[in-house]
Parts: structure tokens; C-alpha cells; sequence
């Protein structure tokens, strides 16, 4: 290594501390007190019990997750393509800055602003039935897995929107126009010509997302902590009424499992493009 | 360049401000009280005891801190506790806390708290059962109670007309009015905690066992199939996110009836968050409720003016004036203490639904610590599954 | 023939169609907000009321009291999102740096450690640092929160502050280098310049992110540390909905006056490079 790369790793060596003792030392610590018996030695008792416990909301959190992201990556299609091929200027405009506002409100803070506005007597569902959508009757609280999954549709499809829309602006302008005067809809260039471009930045959007929405406490705390519920909730439970570290890093390790797959996704297409 | 140059110029200033610590003007010794429950301990301390605190002994800031509702908020305390212990710490940086009793009965146990009852004159003045017993751990010189607080029924009485008064009369009136019962299962608040305790003493037939004792491993069979029947009920019923959920409910008329604190209630009524019309009633055989205690830590700090500090606030004044009246709390203190300092009016308001009677035969202890663990594990083994 | 009578009917159609879209979009975004600011008003709200019975601002009084705790933990809040900022910037510069200029040794390694942050749920992470802080005694201190808010926040610092980098046109420092400027020189004159609204815009992200930060702080900051996003949880928890309404209220000032700043900062360019 000559003495640029030394330069670099050097320059790089603060952040790398700080991530490597401050994170991946206490993920380590994670997996050991996951698998340590009383006795010190290796056991699977906690996973076992974690297992029997907390199965169903395993399987919970894993279907919200996945539910969501695919929920936002319509909505944030949808926005991004129409902001890039709308032709509508005062809309375009209007749209750029409205959809933005949800990005800057906290996970908190969605999670007190929807536990009002989704339940039965809710803001919600007094102007569907005021609209005459609904009869009083029909009116639902909205507060469970779907409380859930709007609130992170709600707070993270702005984000995806943004890195999505600055892909595709940056996407030669030639190829839209070729293709639209060559008669195709604009829905038809949206999948097969832009989309596909901006492919990666779409796919890095939605592993953030993913992963960041298996992190999340205050949103399944505030909305529905009761069973059937993510695991989030579970290990904030283990530990602040059993002082139970050990079934709550199990209950850690299988939230990990399940961000894997998301990261998987992501390094699958890296991988492909680094080949092509 | 500019921007960059004076954010850095801000930023150092903030930072510098921060890392030096401002001189006090006068010698100020500061109280530090940790609280576990709801907001309204925190605000209790803030507004109420505080400010009265420091005018009788100036010189003096009382600073309260809460740790979060329910058990786990006792728990904070009690890790925080434990650390300082492990790590040899000669002065503890908590003064007075203010705990649950299973976090309290783990604390003696663990010889983390200092005896002192004895010490002030309030300790003559609590000799009720819960202040020598916490959950079957024997707690005497080690805690004065607070407060008593009692779970209860709420209901609103335009939806129900004749309210269920046992826990067999709800469980076949939730079948004939789907969804209009709520309460918040094990987590996330102690009153829907409390329903559960009630349903496997009504339940399990094990009488008074559940509460005195001894302790019996093999009962957690009987334990299961008593919360069987509650896997079945809760399907009728609508889970709230907490204490507060189940309030909310109510006052959305989402749900018609659920447990409820009764201070919490109260509450929320002058508040304006609940119609007035809501009532409370005791179903048999019985719902929990539970004191919260003072206590000392073994290192306190200030622990001379920790003792001042819980013997001003279980003086039978203040109990009167503050844990009463103001935030509708059964007095830690025994009664007739506090009654004498009350005019009937007031004292009269805290049992306008829920009489002294009924408190007494149907306002229960929580079931001792090893229990209480094992239908809280039961129920999340046999109910949530 | 045909096309031009039926234009006129299926621009209004479309017209419609739009409004229609931008106002649901704006009833979806705006709802949940008004919902806030309501209950920050409402002084009594009980059902069957759709709207609060009597408006006042007893709870802003409450709130703003000296004892209200709410100025303190704003005032707490920003001095741990200013301290992380600083943390962050400087070691995420020289890092960002590093990884656009410099060469360095397992390139795609480096990248993957400060990815995992984002990429892997942080629960396990705050419930067990808190133990070791605990041990410390960094639990409950001002230090030890900003530590957990740099750690996670690096990765959005070091990835855009290595897009910033990575976009500067190498041609311009060589140009600088060739007429006589030292390393130092064409440091502060060409390069930070030119990637300054990159690692501003850098430095708002971990701002609000840290402002904003919940579950960590709920794990490692209780109770001493009293943040607003903490308080707004007990807040709400507690069923005061004014006082959680108000303090979310005070959390979003500094996100939406961001929010109209950053625009400025994150061009399409520098968005499309991140994750290169």
C-alpha cells in the first residue's frame, strides 16, 4: 500500500472507531448475551423461549415491513414519475412542494398525529362519513397493523420520493422525449424507460426504509402494542419489565435475521451491476 | 464561506456553554427525586410538592425526574440503582425515589435502600399492611406510601344501562355487546396488568393464596387454565394501547366500559378530557390496586434532607391538600390522619361511585412477586398465542 | 376532426382529475397535521364533539412554565443535536474525503461498515450500549447520548460528505495545484467550497435526525436526560394530548424551517451520487 492509502485509512480511522465500538461492539455483545446460559456456557434457550413467546409477532413484523415498503415504493413511483413526466407546470410545482412535508416530521411524532386522526371517532373517519363516503355505522379505528403501516407509509414514502425523483431528473432528458414522440404513453416510459434507470437509487431507497421501519419503537408503541405487534415492542417489554436481556437480544438477532433479507436485495443488485 | 464559518463559531460557543458549568449564585443543595409512573408523578413533584419544599427550606431545589409509567419505570430506577451499587459509587445521585411495589421489594432484597420510617414522624402514621408488605417481600422500615391508588371500572351509563357487577356478569356481558369492553392487555400500562390479576383471582379458585401466600410453583397449571377462558374473551373485547388508551376510548365512546386508575380518571374528568357522565364501580370478586412507595437509596447523597423531603410530603397536610384534593389519590397515610384535615365535601368526592365498604371488600392487593411473574408469563404463553 | 371537439371535454376531465389527486394528496398530508394543532388548542374535547368543545391556552401556559420541563428539554434537545453535528462533520469529513480522493484498502468494506448503521436495526445496538454506559457511568449523560446520535448518524454524514466530494470536478484542484497552491491552500479555497452545500446539507440531516431521535434516547438517556421527543412519549403515553400536541408542535419548527432551507443545498447531482 503506497503512502496515499495510508493517508486514507488514516483520515478514515475516527468514523471507523466510532461506528466499530459504539455500534458493531454492542451488536457483538448482542449475539453472545443471545446465546449465553446462566452457567456461561452456550445455550439456545433463549431462542427457544423467544420462539414460543413471540412467534406470531415474528411473523408480524416481517409482513407490516414488507407490506410497507411495497406500499411505498407505489406511492413513491407514482409521485416521482408524475414529477418527472407531468406536464402540467403549476401542479408539478404545487405537488414538488407538497409532498415533502411528512419528511421532516419524526417517527414520534407520526405516531401521536395518527393515533388521533385513524381512530373510530377519529379526524378520519369524521370526514368520510361527513362526505358521505361511509354510514356512521361503517366507521373503524384504524388504530392495529393498518394504523401501522399507513403511519410508516405515511412518514417514509417522502424520503424514497426525494432520492427516487432526483434519479430520474437526472436521467438523460433525449431519451424521454425520443420515446414519447415516438407515440408511447407516458405511463409506458415511466416502466420501461425511466424506471429501469433509476432502478438503483429506487432499490437503496427501499432497504433504507425497510430497515429503518424494523428500528422503529414509538410507532407500534403508540399505535397498537398489543399483540399481534413488532418485535420492537417485545424487547423494549423484555427489558423494562423482566430486566430479561437475554430473550430481548434473542428477540434482537431475529430482527437482524429479518433486515438480512432487505440488505440481501441491495447486495444481490449491487453485485449485478458491478458485474455488467 | 461565510455560513460555514459562522455555524462553526456558533456551534463551538454552544458546545463550550455546555461543557462549562454555570457558578451558582447562592449554595444551593439540590434534591434529586426520581419517579416512576405516569406524567402526573413528574408533575405532582414539579408544580405541587416542589415550589412548597423549597419555600420551607430555602436554599433548596427539588428536581424530579420520571422514568416512565408502570413496572418498567420501577425498573429503570432500580437498574440505575444497581449499577452504582456494582460500580462501588460512594454518593448515589438519587435522593428520594418513588417506586412500585415489586420494583421496591427487589430493591430490599438487594439491600439497595436505607431504613428510615423510624426516623420521621409520618413512618407512625402508615400502618396499613401494604406498608410493611410489598408483594409478599417484607418491606417495614424501608417505605412510606405515597399514595394509594385503586383499579376500577369505568363505564359510561347512557350505553350501559345495568352494568355487570362481577367478572362472570362481564364475561357473559361482552358476548351480548361486541366490542364495547376495552383494555390494554400486559403492556404498556398497569391497569389492563390489573384486570388480568383480577380475572385469575376470580378465576383459579386459589382464594387468598394468590395474595398471601406461600408460593407454590405447581400452581402455574391452575394459572393457565383459569387466563383459558380469557383467550376466549378477549375476542369479544377491543385492546387499547394503555392507561391512557383505555381513557381516551371512553371519552371517544369508542368503548362503553374498561379498568381504569381511579385517580387517573378523576383526573382526566377536571381536565375536560372525559364526560362527566362517565361512573366507576368495583366488580367481585375483586380488582387490584397498589400503593406507590418513598424510599431512601442506601447511598443517597442528601440523605438528612431526603427524610425532611418524605416526611413533609406524608404529613397528613399535605396528603390532604395535594394527594387528595388535588390529585385524587386514596392517602398513603392511614385515613383518619388525613380525613381529620379535609372538609367532607372533598373527602366525600373520592368515594361518590366506589363506597368505603366496597373499598374494602373489593379493593385488592396485587398478588405476591412470584405469581404476579407467572400469570404475566402465562397469559402471554396461553392468551397471546 | 373528432380529436379536436373532444379535447376541450378531456382537458376538463384531466383538469378534474388532477385537483382531485392534489387535494386528496393534501387532505392525506395536512389531516394528520391539523389533527396537531387542534388538539394544541383544545382545552375540552370529548366525544361526540368532532371539534374541541372549548379552545384555549391553558396548556401552553403549562407547558412553558419554568417547571413545565418543556423549554428544558428543547434547550437539551439542541445542545445534543448541535454536539453531534460537530462530532459527526469532523470525522465524517476527513472520512468522506478519504473514500472519494483517496485510494483505500477494502474500498467496498469500508462503505459496508458505515452502511450498517442504517442497514441493520438499531434496537439490539441502544439496549446494550445502555448497559455499558451503565458500567461507565455514560448512562443518563448529555456525552452519552450524543455518542449514540453520532454513531448512527455517521452514515448519512460520511455518504453524502463522499458524494459531495466525489462530484467536484478533479480538473479544478489540479488547475489550483498547477499554479503554486499548497495541499492546505487548495483545500480551503477549492475543494471545501465547492462541496459546502453537500456537507451543509449533511450537517441539517444529522441535525434533525439527532433532534428528533427517540428509541435511543429512551434506552440510554432516562432519566436524566430529558430530550422533547421524550417528553412528548410521556406526554402522550400519558393521554395529555394538549401538552404532546404542543411539544410535537415545537419539535417540527426547526424540521420545516430546515426543511425550506435544504432545497438549497441538495442538488439532483449530488442526490444521484449517493450510494455510488
Amino acid at each position: 500500500m503506497n503512502r496515499r492509502s495510508w493517508a486514507g485509512l488514516a483520515l478514515a480511522s475516527p468514523a471507523l472507531a466510532i461506528v466499530a465500538v459504539f455500534f458493531i461492539g454492542p451488536l457483538v455483545m448482542s449475539a453472545v448475551l443471545a446465546v449465553r446460559g446462566k452457567d456461561g456456557g452456550l445455550t439456545t434457550e433463549h431462542f427457544a423461549k423467544a420462539f414460543e413467546y413471540y412467534s406470531t409477532d415474528l411473523a408480524f413484523s416481517a409482513a407490516i415491513v414488507v407490506l410497507s415498503t411495497l406500499g411505498i415504493g407505489i406511492v413513491a413511483i407514482a409521485i416521482a414519475g408524475y414529477l418527472t413526466l407531468g406536464e402540467h407546470p403549476r401542479t408539478l410545482a404545487f405537488l414538488r412542494w407538497l409532498y415533502r412535508w411528512p419528511l421532516f416530521i419524526p417517527f414520534i411524532v407520526t405516531a401521536q398525529v395518527m393515533r388521533t386522526f385513524l381512530a373510530k371517532n377519529g379526524m378520519l373517519n369524521h370526514v368520510l362519513i361527513g362526505s358521505g363516503l361511509i354510514e356512521p355505522l361503517q366507521a373503524q379505528s384504524l388504530l392495529d397493523w393498518r394504523g401501522i403501516v399507513i403511519a410508516f407509509i405515511w412518514k417514509q414514502a417522502p424520503f424514497v420520493t426525494l432520492l427516487l425523483a432526483g434519479a430520474m431528473a437526472a436521467i438523460d432528458r433525449q431519451h424521454i422525449e425520443a420515446a414519447r414522440n415516438l407515440g408511447a404513453s407516458r405511463l409506458r416510459v415511466l416502466f420501461e424507460i425511466v424506471l429501469p434507470q433509476a432502478r438503483r437509487t429506487l432499490l437503496v431507497g427501499l432497504v433504507l426504509s425497510f430497515v429503518a421501519m424494523l428500528s422503529v419503537l414509538s410507532v407500534p408503541m403508540m399505535i397498537n402494542p398489543n399483540s399481534p405487534t413488532m418485535l420492537t415492542v417485545d424487547i423494549a417489554y423484555r427489558i423494562n419489565s423482566h430486566g430479561d436481556y437475554a430473550v430481548a437480544n434473542a428477540l434482537c438477532l431475529m430482527s437482524l435475521v429479518l433486515a438480512s433479507f432487505g440488505a440481501w436485495f441491495y447486495l444481490r443488485e449491487a453485485a449485478r451491476k458491478a458485474q455488467a | 464561506m461565510r455560513p460555514f464559518r459562522l455555524t462553526l463559531r456558533v456551534a463551538l460557543v454552544a458546545a463550550g456553554t455546555l461543557l462549562c458549568k454555570p457558578l451558582p449564585a447562592v449554595a444551593q443543595t439540590t434534591l434529586n427525586v426520581v419517579t416512576a409512573g405516569d406524567q402526573n408523578m413528574v408533575d405532582y413533584v414539579n408544580n405541587y410538592l416542589g415550589p412548597k419544599f423549597e419555600a420551607q427550606n430555602p436554599g433548596v431545589k427539588v428536581r424530579a425526574v420520571g422514568t416512565g409509567p408502570g413496572d418498567a419505570g420501577s425498573q429503570k430506577i432500580y437498574e440505575k440503582l444497581s449499577a452504582q451499587q456494582k460500580a462501588g459509587t460512594a454518593a448515589w445521585d438519587t435522593d428520594v425515589a418513588v417506586v412500585h411495589q415489586r420494583g421496591a421489594a427487589t430493591m430490599v432484597k438487594e439491600s439497595l435502600l436505607a431504613p428510615y420510617t423510624k426516623e420521621v414522624s409520618a413512618g407512625k402514621m402508615a400502618t396499613r399492611d401494604s406498608s410493611r408488605n410489598a408483594l409478599g417481600q417484607n418491606v417495614e422500615g424501608y417505605v412510606i406510601p405515597m399514595f394509594h391508588s385503586q383499579i376500577a371500572f369505568a363505564y359510561n351509563p347512557a350505553v350501559v344501562k345495568q352494568p355487570p357487577k362481577s367478572y362472570a356478569e362481564l364475561a357473559e356481558w361482552v358476548k351480548k355487546n361486541p366490542k364495547q369492553f376495552g383494555y390494554n392487555g400486559v403492556k404498556g400500562g398497569m391497569s389492563g396488568v390489573g384486570f388480568v390479576m383480577g380475572w385469575v383471582n376470580a378465576n383459579a379458585g386459589m382464594g387468598d393464596q394468590l395474595v398471601k401466600g406461600p408460593y407454590d410453583a405447581s400452581k402455574k397449571a391452575v394459572i393457565d387454565k383459569s387466563l383459558a377462558s380469557l383467550k376466549d374473551f378477549n375476542q369479544y373485547v377491543v385492546m387499547t394501547p394503555g392507561n391512557a388508551g383505555t381513557l381516551d376510548m371512553l371519552n371517544r365512546g369508542e368503548i362503553a366500559m374498561g379498568p381504569v386508575w381511579v385517580d387517573m380518571f378523576y383526573t382526566w374528568v377536571a381536565d375536560g378530557k372525559m364526560p362527566p357522565n362517565v361512573k366507576l364501580e368495583l366488580p367481585q370478586p375483586g380488582l387490584p390496586g397498589q400503593p406507590m412507595y418513598y424510599v431512601v437509596p442506601a447511598k443517597a447523597a442528601n440523605a438528612a434532607l431526603a427524610k425532611k423531603f418524605i416526611d413533609f410530603a406524608a404529613s397528613p397536610e399535605i396528603q390532604a391538600e395535594g394527594i387528595v384534593k388535588q390529585f385524587n389519590w386514596y392517602p398513603g397515610i392511614d385515613a383518619q390522619y388525613v380525613k381529620a384535615k379535609m372538609d367532607e365535601k372533598s373527602w366525600n368526592k373520592l368515594f361518590t361511585d366506589i363506597t368505603p365498604d366496597a373499598l374494602a371488600s373489593y379493593g385488592k392487593p396485587f398478588p405476591l412477586s412470584e405469581y404476579f411473574t407467572d400469570i404475566l408469563e402465562s397469559y402471554e404463553r396461553v392468551v397471546l398465542k | 376532426m373528432t380529436a379536436a371537439a373532444a379535447r376541450p371535454s378531456v382537458r376538463w376531465r384531466e383538469t378534474i382529475a388532477r385537483i382531485v389527486m392534489i387535494l386528496l394528496l393534501a387532505f392525506v398530508i395536512f389531516g394528520p397535521l391539523a389533527n396537531l394543532v387542534l388538539w394544541g388548542f383544545a382545552e375540552r374535547w370529548y366525544f361526540p364533539n368532532k371539534l374541541p368543545q372549548e379552545f384555549g391556552l391553558t396548556f401552553w401556559a403549562r407547558v412553558f412554565s419554568p417547571r413545565g420541563g418543556a423549554l428544558g428539554s428543547l434547550g437539551t434537545s439542541v445542545a445534543i443535536a448541535c454536539l453531534t453535528v460537530l462530532l459527526t462533520l469532523s470525522v465524517a469529513i476527513p472520512a468522506g474525503y478519504a473514500l472519494a480522493r483517496l485510494k483505500l484498502p477494502a474500498r467496498t468494506l469500508i462503505l459496508l461498515i458505515f452502511l450498517l448503521p442504517q442497514a441493520v436495526p438499531n434496537l439490539p445496538v441502544y439496549v446494550n450500549i445502555a448497559r455499558v454506559f451503565y458500567e461507565l457511568n455514560l448512562n443518563g449523560t448529555i456525552l452519552g447520548v450524543v455518542l449514540v446520535h453520532a454513531a448512527h448518524g455517521l452514515v448519512l454524514a460520511v455518504w453524502i460528505a463522499s458524494a459531495a466530494f466525489a462530484a467536484i470536478d478533479v480538473s479544478l484542484e489540479e488547475a489550483a495545484r498547477n499554479m503554486g497552491a499548497s495541499a492546505w491552500r487548495c483545500w480551503t479555497t477549492v475543494t471545501l467550497p465547492i462541496a459546502l452545500p453537500g456537507l451543509i446539507a449533511s450537517a441539517i440531516f444529522v441535525f434533525l435526525e439527532s433532534l428528533d431521535e427517540f428509541t435511543g434516547t429512551y434506552f440510554v438517556g432516562v432519566p436524566d436526560v430529558t430530550t422533547l421527543p421524550l417528553l412528548m412519549f410521556n406526554a402522550s403515553m400519558g393521554g395529555n394530548y394538549q401538552i404532546a400536541s404542543i411539544t410535537a408542535m415545537l419539535l417540527l419548527l426547526p424540521s420545516i424551517a430546515f426543511m425550506l432551507l435544504v432545497e438549497r443545498f441538495l442538488k439532483a447531482d449530488v442526490l444521484a451520487m449517493i450510494g455510488r
